[in-house]
C-alpha cells in the first residue's frame, strides 16, 4: 500500500500544478516583502525584519495573494496606507524618477569633470600655481630669449639652478615652435597669442626663481658646453609621460576602488537571521544559505527520496528546513519518509506543516488523506480532506486516483475498523520512538459549536508539575479537523534538537488569532488529565473541554 | 577669467549644498500619512470586554480613535490626558476608541488599569486594523468626523487640549492641512 502512496506523492510532485504553487506564494510573498520598506526599522526590507510589524506585513502580503490579488495590486495597498515612502524602489515616474535618473547624471558629469582636470594637469605639469609676474621680467625674457643669453646646463648637473635653466631652454622651444605653427598658418592668431603669453609667464616665473637663487649668476656657472643632447630631452619627455599615466592610473583605480566598494559591500552585509547568524552573507563567508542553497538542497533531498535513501533525504530536507523552517515541500517529503517509517503521527504532523505554509498542496493533501484513511481510519477526516484535494486538482489522472480513493473511503467511521494498522502494514500500537510523546486530541461535544475554523492548535508541554511559564515544546497546527493524532518529539523543542524531559505537562489551546504567545477570551483549553506524561508514552489523549474567560 | 571659473564652481556646488541641506531638513523615517481626508477603513474590533465594536456603527459621531502599546513610553505619557479629555466630551457625539498593538492582552489590561482608562479598549492582535491606518510611530492617534472621513492625525504623544480642539473640528468636519507630529514616539 505505501508503495502506491508513494507512487502517487511523485506523480503529484511531477504534477506542475502542485510542485509550482507552494513555492510560488511563498517565493511572491518573499519577492513582494523584499520591496517594501519595514516601516518601523533603519533601511529593511519588510522580508528581512524580525519586527513584529514586518511579520504583520507579510502576513497580509500572503493572505492578499492567497485570495487572488496581483502583486501589484497587494503593493498598491500598501502605498495607499504609507504612500510611496514604503516601496524600497520610487516609481520611476513623476518626481520619483529623478532619484533613478539623477545618480547617473552626477555619475557621468563627475566622470567628465575627471577627466577634464587630469588633462589640464598633465597639460600644466605642475605650473599650477599662479605666479604674480613682474611685467619687467616678462620682457627681460623677451629680450634674453632673442639675445639667446640663456645658457644651457651641463646634462649631468642636478643643481636647482641646471634644472630651472633646462625648464626655461624647454619654454623657449615651445615658443620658436608656437612661433612657427602661427607663421606657418596652422594656429590663429588668437590662440598663438594666448598660448605665446601663457609660455612667456611660465618662463618669466622660472627666471624670477633663477633671480631668487643666491650667489651664482647664470652666465657664470655653467661653462660653455656642447648643445645637448637629444637623448636628454627624450628622457625629459618621457618623464613628463609617466606622470600623466601615474594620474591617469591613480583616478582609474580611485574609482573601481570606489565602485567596488559600494556594489560588494552592500551584497554582502545583511541582517542577522538568528543568534548564530553572520552579519556577511554566503557571499563573504558562505555561511548562510541563500535562498538558491534551499533550493539546491531540496533537489538533494528530493533526488534521494526519489532513490529511496531516506537518510540522505532525512539529511537534506533537515537542512532544508534549518534554512527555511516553513518549506512546505520538504516537510511533505518529511512526512512520507516518517509514514514509511511507521510514524503514521509524526507524518501527520509535518503534512500539518505542510499544509500550513501551503493549504493547497496536493503531495501534502494527498498523504494526508491517506494518512488518516490508512493508518488513522479516521474516515471522516480523510473524505474532507480528499474533498478539498478534489477541488484543486485538475483534471487528469491525479484527479482520477483522487475520486477512486474517495469512493473507495467507507461513509461513516462506524464501519467496524480493520485491524489498526498503518500504510506499511506495522502495528501502530508499538510505542514511539523514545523522547516522544503522542496521543489523540479531541473536541467536548459541549463545546463543539465554538470552534473557529480559522483557528490554530497549540499544543504545549511544560516542565513537570507546570502548566504555566516558558515551555519546553510547542506544536502548532492550523487549522485543525478533529479528532487528530499528535505526536510531540524534539523537533518541536524550544531549544532546536533538545530531546524532551522525562516528564512533561501538556496542555492544549485552539487559539482564535494564532498568536501562541497569548490567551484571548473565546480560545479552547484543554490538559491531558494525568499530567505529566512520560517520555515515550503514546495515549497522551486531551480533550478540548474548556473556554478561556 | 577667474569671474567665469566661480561662477562655474558656483553653479555646480550650489545645487549640491541646497540638496544636502534640504537633506538635514528631513526625518527620513518619518512617514507622511496619505489617508488624510479620505474615508476611514472599517474595521471590526473586539473589546477587552467581549463585545465587538464596529466602525461603521460609530457613524454621526466623531471618533477619536488612538493606537497604543502598554510598553511605550509615550503611550503611558498621553494616558492620563486622554483619560481627561474623554471626561470632557464624553457627553458629546464623540466617540473614544483605544486599539492596542504589538502587545500582550495581559499587559494591555494592566495598562488599562494602572491609569483608569474608562473609554473603550480592544486589541489589534493580528496587525490589520494598524496597517490599514498606515500606523507606523507609537502612539498615533486619528480624528474621524461624523461622515466617517480622517480629518487628523496625530503622531507621538497628544495633550488633552489639542484633542479635545481636534474633536470640535471633527465633529464641524474641518479638514487639518497637515497632520501633527509630537516630539515623543515610540516605535519597536
Amino acid at each position: 500500500m505505501f508503495s502506491r502512496i508513494i507512487l502517487l506523492a511523485i506523480l503529484f510532485i511531477a504534477n506542475p500544478v502542485f510542485s509550482a504553487e507552494p513555492p510560488d506564494l511563498e517565493e511572491q510573498t518573499r519577492a513582494i516583502a523584499a520591496e517594501l520598506r519595514c516601516v518601523v526599522c533603519q533601511n529593511l526590507s519588510v522580508a528581512d525584519s524580525p519586527s513584529e510589524m514586518a511579520q504583520q506585513m507579510r502576513a497580509i502580503v500572503r493572505e492578499q495573494l492567497q485570495a487572488g490579488k496581483t502583486p501589484q495590486e497587494v503593493r498598491d495597498f500598501f502605498v495607499s496606507k504609507y504612500g510611496e515612502w514604503v516601496l524600497l524602489a520610487p516609481k520611476t515616474e513623476g518626481f520619483s524618477l529623478l532619484v533613478w535618473v539623477l545618480p547617473f547624471v552626477v555619475l557621468i558629469a563627475g566622470l567628465i569633470l575627471g577627466i577634464w582636470l587630469i588633462r589640464s594637469w598633465a597639460t600644466r605639469e605642475g605650473a599650477a600655481e599662479k605666479i604674480d609676474i613682474d611685467p619687467g621680467i616678462a620682457s627681460r625674457f623677451r629680450s634674453e630669449l632673442t639675445a639667446d643669453k640663456l645658457t644651457r646646463p651641463d646634462p649631468e648637473d642636478t643643481s636647482a639652478r641646471a634644472q630651472l635653466l633646462r625648464e626655461g631652454m624647454r619654454y623657449i622651444e615651445e615658443i620658436k615652435e608656437l612661433e612657427f605653427d602661427f607663421q606657418s598658418g596652422k594656429l590663429g592668431e588668437a590662440d598663438y597669442t594666448a598660448l605665446r603669453q601663457e609660455t612667456e609667464t611660465k618662463a618669466a616665473a622660472v627666471l624670477k626663481q633663477l633671480d631668487a637663487l643666491p650667489a651664482e649668476r647664470p652666465a657664470k656657472a655653467p661653462p660653455k658646453k656642447p648643445a645637448p643632447s637629444r637623448a636628454a630631452e627624450k628622457t625629459d619627455e618621457r618623464r613628463r609621460s609617466v606622470r600623466q599615466w601615474q594620474l591617469v592610473g591613480g583616478a582609474a583605480f580611485l574609482l573601481i576602488f570606489g565602485i567596488s566598494v559600494g556594489v560588494f559591500l552592500t551584497q554582502s552585509v545583511r541582517p542577522r537571521a538568528g543568534e548564530e547568524d553572520s552579519i556577511t552573507g554566503g557571499f563573504l563567508t558562505g555561511t548562510t544559505p541563500a535562498d538558491g542553497d534551499v533550493q539546491s538542497l531540496l533537489n538533494e533531498g528530493k533526488a534521494a527520496f526519489n532513490k529511496e535513501e531516506w537518510p540522505r533525504a532525512i539529511q537534506a530536507f533537515k537542512k532544508t528546513l534549518a534554512a527555511d523552517p516553513s518549506n512546505p515541500e520538504a516537510h511533505a517529503h518529511m512526512a512520507y519518509i516518517l509514514l514509511q517509517a511507521g510514524h503514521a503521527d509524526g507524518a501527520l504532523l509535518a503534512f500539518d506543516k505542510a499544509l500550513a505554509a501551503a493549504p493547497n498542496y496536493g503531495m501534502a493533501l494527498w498523504g494526508k488523506g491517506m494518512t488518516l484513511y490508512q493508518s488513522k481510519q479516521d474516515y471522516a477526516a480523510a473524505r474532507q480532506v480528499f474533498e478539498k484535494l478534489l477541488q484543486v486538482t485538475p483534471a487528469g489522472q491525479g484527479r482520477a486516483e483522487v475520486e477512486k480513493v474517495l469512493a473507495e473511503i467507507p461513509l461513516s467511521d462506524k464501519s467496524p475498523p480493520p485491524q489498526k494498522t498503518t500504510a506499511t502494514g506495522k502495528d501502530t500500537s508499538a510505542p514511539p520512538s523514545a523522547g516522544q510523546i503522542s496521543g489523540k486530541i479531541s473536541i467536548d461535544p459541549k463545546i463543539k459549536g465554538k470552534i473557529d475554523s480559522q483557528a490554530t492548535l497549540f499544543i504545549i508541554a511544560y516542565g513537570a508539575g507546570s502548566t504555566a511559564g516558558a515551555p519546553v515544546a510547542v506544536a502548532k497546527i492550523d487549522r485543525p479537523v478533529f479528532p487528530l493524532s499528535y505526536t510531540l518529539g524534539s523537533e518541536n523543542s524550544m531549544m532546536q534538537g533538545a530531546p524532551l524531559p522525562d516528564k512533561v505537562s501538556i496542555t492544549v489551546r485552539l487559539d482564535k488569532d494564532g498568536n501562541g504567545s497569548t490567551r484571548e477570551p473565546g480560545d479552547l483549553l484543554g490538559e491531558y488529565k494525568k499530567n505529566p506524561a512520560a517520555s515515550g508514552a503514546t495515549n497522551v489523549d486531551i480533550v478540548l473541554d474548556q473556554v478561556a474567560k | 577669467m577667474p569671474w567665469r571659473r566661480v561662477l562655474i564652481t558656483l553653479i555646480i556646488i550650489a545645487p549640491l549644498l541646497w540638496l544636502f541641506a534640504f537633506g538635514f531638513t528631513r526625518d527620513t523615517k518619518y512617514i507622511n500619512s496619505p489617508l488624510l481626508a479620505k474615508p476611514a477603513t472599517p474595521f471590526t474590533v473586539t473589546l477587552f470586554d467581549g463585545q465587538k465594536l464596529t466602525l461603521e456603527d460609530l457613524r454621526g459621531k466623531a471618533v477619536f480613535l488612538n493606537f497604543w502599546s502598554s510598553w511605550c513610553p509615550p503611550c503611558r505619557a498621553e494616558a492620563p490626558d486622554l483619560e481627561a479629555a474623554w471626561q470632557r466630551v464624553k457627553d458629546k457625539d464623540v466617540v473614544f476608541l483605544g486599539v492596542a498593538i504589538q502587545d500582550t492582552e495581559k499587559n494591555a489590561l494592566d495598562f488599562i488599569k494602572e491609569f483608569n482608562v474608562t473609554y473603550p479598549n480592544g486589541r489589534d492582535a493580528s496587525g490589520k486594523i494598524s496597517i490599514d491606518y498606515g500606523v507606523w510611530g507609537i502612539p498615533e492617534s486619528f480624528f474621524i468626523d461624523p461622515q466617517g472621513r480622517i480629518t487628523y492625525k496625530h503622531v507621538g504623544g497628544i495633550r488633552a487640549a489639542l484633542v479635545t480642539a481636534k474633536l470640535e473640528e471633527a465633529l464641524k468636519g474641518i479638514m487639518s492641512a497637515k497632520e501633527g507630529k509630537g516630539d515623543y514616539q515610540s516605535i519597536r
